[in-house]
Parts: C-alpha cells; sequence; structure tokens
C-alpha cells in the first residue's frame, strides 16, 4: 500500500521523527510484547517514626469514628426500592441467627444516632431540626430562630405553614407523575416511620397470618424493641443499644 | 478539586472515616452537586429517616454545605470536598500538634476532630478529656525523660499539678493563639459560591448602591463583596492571645536561673511539661477560661501553614548543620504566628505569574531572645575573628589550643572576647551568629530565608511563594528522575532554563548522544512530562518544513502528577478496604467487645501474629497516603 505515492526504499515523509525505532533505517519491531514481561515492583520504604505516630492518631480518631454514633453501613440493597433501614431487610440467613456470643460482636447501626450530644441549632437548617430534637415543635420560639421567621414573614405573611403543605402535595405530586421510583420511595418512607412507631419489625406478618404463633419471634421472645437495630441480632436484649 | 478522582478520593475518606451510609449520600451530592432534601432521597434510594439523620452527622462535620435562600422555603445540600479531603490530613495534623503543645493539646484537637465542631461547654462534660489529662501528663513525662534525660524537674511537675480539669482552658487557649482552632460562624456552613452570591444581593439591595451605575457599580460590589466575606467567614481567636507576635505562655523568661533554662532546654514550647512551678502558677493565675458558648472548630488553613513550614524546615535540615536548623525553626516559628493562610488566591498561580510574596519580618532582636541560650551557635561557624594582620597575609588564624604559643597576638585577643563573653550579656555577638546562620540559609541553592534593613533594624523574612515553586520543582524532579533516570532529569532542567528549544539546540546544551537524548523524550512524551510544538513555516505545513519545538510545562504536569496522587491515594484505601474484606471474619472476631483490649488472653497464638501483620499492613497503606497526601499538600496547597 502506497502512500503518498513513497517508493519502497523512501521514508514516508516524517519518518526522520519517529521515535519508535532508534535507527532509522532497521525494521520495525512488531513482535508481540512479552506476555508476563519481568518488572521490578517497587517497594514502599518503611515507615520512619514520625510517620507511624500519624498513622497511629489517624487510626485512633478514625477507631474512634467507628465507635461513636455516626458511623452507620449501608445495609443490603433490596430490589429497586432502594436500601432500607428494616431489620428485616437486612438479616443475614446464615450468620444472623442470635447466639450467644452474639451479644460481645460490635453492633453496625444502619441510621446514626442523632441524639445523645449537645447541637448548636443555628448551624443547622431548619428542615433539619425535627431530626435533631424529635420534640422540637416549630412554633416554640428557640434562640435563633426568630429573626428568621421574622425575616421570611415579612414576605409571605401567615399563610407560611400552608404554603408548605401545599408545596409538599404538590411536590409529592410530581413525584408520581416522574415516574413509579419515587412514588415507591415515598411509601418506602412512610414505611419506615410506620415501623419505628409501632416498634415491631413483624407487624405484616402478624397481620396475615393471624395466629399466635410466630416463627421468626420464637428466639427473641418479641423484647427485640427497636426495629432499627442493626441486624435485628441483639438477642441479648433491647438495652444493648446504649453500651456502645 | 472536583475532578473524578479527586471525588473518588474523598468518597472513599468519608467512607473509611464514618461508614457506608455517608460515602453513598456524599458521592451522590457530588455527582448531582446541589440537591434538595427530597431529591436527595431519590437520588440515594435511602429512607428519609436515614438520610435526615446522616445529614445532621455530616453537617456537624462539615461534610456537606447548606443553604437556604431567604426567599424560598428550600434547603440545598452541596458536598464540601475540603472537608472530606482533610480527613486524610488528620494523623499529620494530631502529631504536630501534639509535637508543637504536647500530649494533652493533640487529645482536646483530637476530641475536636471526633466532634466536628464542638462548644466550649460540651468539652467542659467529657469525661475523656479529663481521666485522660493526668495519664497524658504522665505519658509525656516519660517521652521527656526518654529524649533528653534532662527533664528531672518534670516529674516533680506532674506529681503536683493542679487539677487536671483546670488544664482545658489553658490548652484550649493555646491552641486558639497558635491559630489551631477557630470559632464557628454561620457563613462555614455555606460553600464559597453561596455565601459570595448572598453578599452581592445584600450589597446590591443595600442604599449606597442605588445612585451608582455600570462599571462603578461591579468594582463597588466586588470590593465590598471581599471585605464582608472576610468579616463574615473570621472566625480568628487569636486576639488578645497573642502579645508581640508570639502566643501567650510560649515565651519563657530568660532572666530566670540559669539551671532552670537547662532543665527544660526541649521542652521551651511546650505547655504541660513547663519546667518551673512558679512560672506555671503564673500561667495559670491570669486565666480567664474560655467562653463557655464558644462553638470551635479545627483550622485546617492555619495547620497547612504550619505543615508548610515543616516542609522548609526539612528542606533546611538536608544540607545545612544541625544548629542552623534550629535557628531557621524558630525564625519560621516566629512567622508562623503570623500567617493565617499559605497564600492569598484561591488558585495557585501559574509557573512565571506569581509575584514575590514575603512573609512578616521577623526583627534580629526578637529572634535572639527566643533562640535558645545554650544552642551552641558558633560551633558551626567559622572563626569569625581574623585579626587584620594574618588576613591580609592570607593566613589562617590558627587555633590556640593547639599552638597558642607562636601567636601572643592572637591568644590574647581571643582570651580577652572570652571574659567579654562570659562578663556581659552577649546578645550582639549571639545576633551577629544567628545573622550568619541565617544568612547561610540564605544562599542558593533554595533561598531559604531573605534579609532586609527596615529603618537601620535587621529583620529577616521567608519568601513564600518561590519556595512553594521550589517544593514543587523538587517533587516533579524527583518523580522524573525516578520514572526516567538522570538522563531525563538534565534534559527537563535544561528545558526548565531554556524553554521551548528544538532538538538539535537541546542536544547541544546537554550534551547528549542524539540516541540517548531521543529515546528519553519519546519517553517521557508518552509520560506526558514533555510534548512538542509544531511552527510551520509555511502555509502548506509540511513535516519538512517546519520547526519542532519541545518544550516542559510544569503547570500542566503539575495538575496531571496531583490528578495521578489522588487516584494512587484512593488506591491505597480501595486496596484497604479489599484486604480487610478479606480478613472481615476475624477482624470482627477481634472488635468483639470482650476480645479488644485483651487480645492476649483471648486469642491464641496464631491470631495474634495474624493480628499483627494485618496492623502492619494497615499502617503501611494508611502511610503510604500520608506520603501521597504530601505530595497532594506540595502541588496544591502551598
Amino acid at each position: 500500500m502506497s502512500r503518498f505515492g513513497a517508493k519502497k526504499d523512501r521514508n514516508l515523509p516524517g519518518a526522520e521523527f519517529t521515535w519508535d525505532k532508534t535507527d532509522p533505517s532497521g525494521e520495525a519491531d512488531t513482535a508481540p510484547t512479552p506476555l508476563f514481561p519481568k518488572y521490578a515492583v517497587p517497594r514502599a520504604r518503611a515507615l520512619s517514626d514520625r510517620e507511624q505516630v500519624q498513622v497511629n492518631l489517624y487510626r485512633t480518631l478514625r477507631e474512634r469514628f467507628h465507635d461513636g454514633p455516626y458511623y452507620a453501613i449501608l445495609g443490603v440493597s433490596s430490589g429497586p426500592n432502594g436500601y432500607t433501614g428494616s431489620a428485616k431487610a437486612n438479616f443475614d440467613p446464615f450468620n444472623g441467627m442470635p447466639s450467644y456470643s452474639g451479644k460481645y460482636q460490635k453492633k453496625k447501626r444502619l441510621i446514626p444516632r442523632v441524639q445523645g450530644r449537645p447541637y448548636v441549632m443555628k448551624f443547622f437548617p431548619r428542615e433539619l431540626w425535627s431530626t435533631i430534637q424529635p420534640n422540637f415543635k416549630p412554633d416554640a420560639g428557640l434562640d435563633g430562630w426568630m429573626p428568621q421567621t421574622f425575616q421570611s414573614g415579612i414576605k409571605r405573611g401567615f399563610e407560611e405553614d400552608e404554603e408548605d403543605e401545599e408545596s409538599l402535595k404538590r411536590r409529592r405530586q410530581a413525584d408520581e407523575e416522574e415516574g413509579g421510583e419515587m412514588e415507591a420511595n415515598v411509601l418506602e418512607e412512610d414505611e419506615d416511620q410506620e415501623e419505628e412507631i409501632v416498634d415491631d419489625d413483624f407487624e405484616d406478618d402478624d397481620d396475615e397470618m393471624g395466629g399466635d404463633y410466630n416463627a421468626e419471634q420464637y428466639f427473641d421472645g418479641g423484647d427485640d424493641e427497636y426495629g432499627d437495630d442493626g441486624f435485628g441480632d441483639g438477642g441479648g436484649g433491647g438495652g444493648d443499644e446504649d453500651t456502645y | 478539586m472536583a475532578s473524578q478522582y479527586a471525588a473518588e478520593l474523598c468518597m472513599l475518606l468519608v467512607e473509611d472515616n464514618f461508614g457506608e451510609l455517608f460515602g453513598r449520600i456524599f458521592s451522590t451530592l457530588h455527582r448531582y452537586e446541589r440537591l434538595t432534601l427530597q431529591r436527595l432521597v431519590g437520588f440515594t434510594r435511602l429512607s428519609e429517616t436515614r438520610v435526615r439523620a446522616a445529614l445532621v452527622a455530616m453537617i456537624q462535620h462539615h461534610l456537606v454545605y447548606h443553604y437556604t435562600p431567604l426567599d424560598e422555603a428550600v434547603t440545598y445540600y452541596s458536598a464540601n470536598m475540603q472537608a472530606a479531603y482533610h480527613l486524610a490530613r488528620s494523623g499529620k495534623i494530631l502529631e504536630h500538634v501534639e509535637d508543637r503543645l504536647g500530649e494533652y493539646a493533640a487529645t482536646v484537637m483530637s476530641t475536636i476532630m471526633y466532634l466536628g465542631h464542638a462548644q466550649v461547654s460540651h468539652l467542659d462534660t467529657l469525661p475523656e478529656l479529663r481521666s485522660k489529662a493526668s495519664k497524658a501528663n504522665g505519658v509525656h513525662e516519660e517521652e521527656g525523660n526518654l529524649e533528653g534525660g534532662e527533664n528531672g524537674a518534670n516529674r516533680t511537675n506532674g506529681e503536683h499539678a493542679p487539677q487536671h480539669s483546670a488544664l482545658l482552658h489553658p490548652t484550649l487557649k493555646a491552641l486558639a493563639g497558635h491559630g489551631y482552632i477557630v470559632r464557628v460562624r454561620e457563613a462555614h456552613f455555606q460553600s464559597y459560591a453561596d455565601n459570595v452570591l448572598d453578599i452581592e444581593r445584600v450589597i446590591r439591595a443595600g442604599d449606597s448602591v442605588q445612585n451608582m451605575k455600570g462599571k462603578k457599580l461591579e468594582e463597588y460590589v466586588t470590593e465590598k463583596t471581599v471585605d464582608m466575606l472576610r468579616e463574615r467567614l473570621d472566625g480568628d481567636l487569636t486576639r488578645g492571645l497573642v502579645i508581640n507576635g508570639v502566643p501567650r505562655g510560649v515565651k519563657r523568661r530568660h532572666a530566670n536561673g540559669v539551671s532552670e533554662d537547662l532543665e527544660n532546654k526541649r521542652a521551651r514550647f511546650d505547655y504541660d511539661d513547663a519546667g518551673g512551678e512558679d512560672e506555671e502558677n503564673e500561667w495559670f493565675d491570669d486565666e480567664i477560661p474560655m467562653e463557655s458558648s464558644l462553638t470551635v472548630r479545627v483550622n485546617y488553613e492555619k495547620l497547612d501553614v504550619a505543615l508548610r513550614n515543616r516542609r522548609f524546615l526539612e528542606l533546611a535540615e538536608r544540607d545545612a548543620p544541625p544548629e542552623t536548623a534550629q535557628v531557621y525553626d524558630y525564625l519560621l516559628r516566629r512567622i508562623e504566628y503570623q500567617t493565617t493562610k499559605c497564600r492569598d488566591s484561591a488558585e495557585i498561580p501559574r509557573e512565571g505569574e506569581e509575584g514575590e510574596q514575603y512573609s512578616v519580618s521577623i526583627p534580629l532582636n526578637a529572634l535572639s531572645q527566643d533562640i535558645d541560650p545554650y544552642l551552641d551557635l558558633a560551633g558551626s561557624l567559622g572563626p569569625t575573628d581574623t585579626s587584620p594582620a594574618n588576613a591580609r597575609l592570607g593566613k589562617r588564624p590558627f587555633d590556640h589550643t593547639i599552638n597558642g604559643d607562636h601567636d601572643h597576638d592572637h591568644d590574647h585577643d581571643h582570651d580577652h572576647d572570652h571574659d567579654h563573653d562570659n562578663t556581659n550579656t552577649n546578645t550582639n555577638n549571639r545576633a551577629y551568629e544567628i545573622d550568619q546562620h541565617l544568612s547561610l540559609l540564605a544562599h542558593a541553592p533554595f533561598n531559604l530565608s531573605s534579609k532586609r534593613l527596615n529603618g537601620g533594624i535587621i529583620t529577616w523574612t521567608v519568601e513564600f511563594r518561590h519556595l512553594a515553586r521550589k517544593l514543587r520543582h523538587l517533587e516533579l524532579e524527583r518523580i522524573i528522575e525516578s520514572r526516567y533516570g538522570d538522563v531525563a532529569l538534565r534534559v527537563i532542567r535544561v528545558l526548565q532554563a531554556k524553554g521551548k528549544l528544538d532538538e538539535k539546540r537541546l542536544q547541544e546544551i546537554s550534551l547528549l548522544p542524539f540516541k540517548d537524548l531521543r529515546q528519553v523524550l519519546a519517553s517521557m512524551q508518552t509520560g506526558g512530562f514533555v510534548d512538542l510544538q509544531e511552527v510551520p513555516r509555511d502555509a502548506q505545513r509540511q513535516p519538512s518544513r517546519t520547526i519542532f519545538l519541545w518544550y516542559y510545562d510544569p503547570d500542566r504536569i503539575r495538575d496531571s502528577i496531583l490528578q495521578d496522587t489522588y487516584k494512587g491515594m484512593s488506591r491505597c484505601l480501595q486496596r484497604l478496604r479489599f484486604e480487610r474484606g478479606r480478613l472481615k471474619e476475624f477482624l470482627e472476631k477481634t472488635e468483639r467487645s470482650d476480645v479488644k483490649g485483651n487480645e492476649e488472653r483471648y486469642l491464641s497464638e496464631g491470631e495474634l501474629e495474624r493480628l499483627r501483620e494485618w496492623r502492619a499492613k494497615e499502617s503501611l497503606l494508611i502511610g503510604e497516603v500520608a506520603r501521597l497526601d504530601d505530595m497532594v499538600a506540595v502541588m496544591r496547597d502551598y
């Protein structure tokens, strides 16, 4: 195949600038490269004392984070509905059966525990305040809260609450229109919240079966109080949540 | 910062520290930028209760910015990449604080990190800051003794030290005085862009701009924005804690007894093993506790300054005598107290476009007061008192201890000098010696310091931009040398000094055989370190009538190396996760609440061995991340 009308013995234009072959007259090396060429694996040098200290400090801090109230795992994905926080879905059928040594096992958290330490409310957006303080009432005057209401109150008067609800409704409608996925999520939320209130993982089963025999509750005797407790393997008793 | 690998790295760091839930929310926020709560719930496919709780925690740790516009009732969330990245630096920061202010300060700092931001009143109630205090002091004593064996005074000090809970406030003050912690402001929770837009809106709505138009208005707004932004973000706590450019309590009295000074020679800048009893009391007496309503957090900007100074110091230690390095250390500390951040612009200025940025200048006499009077300054300097006669003859002055008899003149001079030293305060002499040490550092190749005459007073400064560039170049050169060999390094240096060169000129200057040069240039071009520019001599762009110029663009290479480094770090973390996954069952066993802490009792010999192996492996990987972080700091932060 002749390119640019080049003859056999002549080099292609620009050949003097190639660098693939070190001597311009030689043949191009078309042999396949060896499959597993030997090469020197670079090795990291050992840590110096100072680095070791740094690593240890990092590790200690990370350990503290892991033991702290915020560390949370994702849990398993249950199909198209996304990740759930419900203990039932996250139950591990192989290792999840309650056993005696299970009480020493590190508990895994699905929801970060927010309560149990003071927060500076003004640093958080208002919509999260009810999460920080479950008994928080939007009407109660709190520090750092009043000025904001005044500012927004000037503009919108007193129908704020109504409008909020309206916009929420509208958003939900929009979501429903968007597709089934969002709808499913909304339902999912409701389910979760319900679970939290009712404090019973196996409520559905009860309803369906109607009988008083419940195989899944046979071992924990129904004293597993918290629906959001890890894998629901708190066989040692529901009181363990506060110990870590 | 928002590249693919950076995002991956930040997500992994969040995940490594706080778990998968946070990691998922963080990466979703980064991928979709700003999201409302509802949208976030939708995209992460998590239940709302979980997202809400996680958001609270992440805001607490500054991992998420939030913003609620005044005229809308919706809050937007976005990811804070910077904060996530700083998780990787926590070990380094804590080590620095421990080194500078002692173990207890590091514990306090670590607790603040653990809490994200914390109110002083909350810190007061924490048991670990109380109970640990006594232990911390004890450990420190040991350390002190190990270090020099001359800290005898500390033992007594540790025994009847005041109530340890009282240590918290002075330590907090020390941290604040050094600028390592700052007050949390509401503006810290909004992203930079949101803050700027918000301020601009406020300014434009204000009265003073109503009669301005066009360009003038724009200028006014930009100027005011900068001012207001500084005001809103300002969390400086050093006010009132810094006296004459030095945080309170750092300075030790030199008029004190000689013996005492000897004892805490090493502990000069430490707080909790501060030698003499009376000093300690003095320090506690005038103590007003920190405001309990104050909320503090870690000031990463300032700590970057401190870590950068440490890099400079390492550079100095490399080829200067230890005394000189120590003098430099004192200078850098002085400068650190008055430097709030590494540079004024948000981005690292392009190569060649950076101006000179000098640090604050430190008067020489202030330095000579700081510097330990027992540091042997003269030992590493050449003889200074050459008598004129000797100098004229070109002779070296003889050391009078060896053949002092021959040189009466000289001997006499020396003796006189000694008397002078012993009787008088030798401040002038010392100042001169310090000056000499710093002059040594001011020389090429690094120009670590520079001298200024300020109204007749000698002051010393450090030129930060130049040095930061130097660090960057050294780092790049190190990489190039290790990848392509010393020939490549020479080529790069030639290109850097001369600019763009064609192959022939390059060969002439670098004095390399044609073959070697081509090979090395080719392999470097594949790696992206050098590149080729075509300059056609006619409109046809024929290769034969085109000039090809090789060039080396440090900015571009810096960027690509930075991305590679992010990638390397995230690979390390992924590897770590994988390795942990392999040992999952075993590690869960070691983390059991009964096993943890008394591993020797419950684990078998083989298991213990395995645990040790795992620890070593883990620390190597984390250490590697820390090393790569050093590179990132050089390329991005300094």
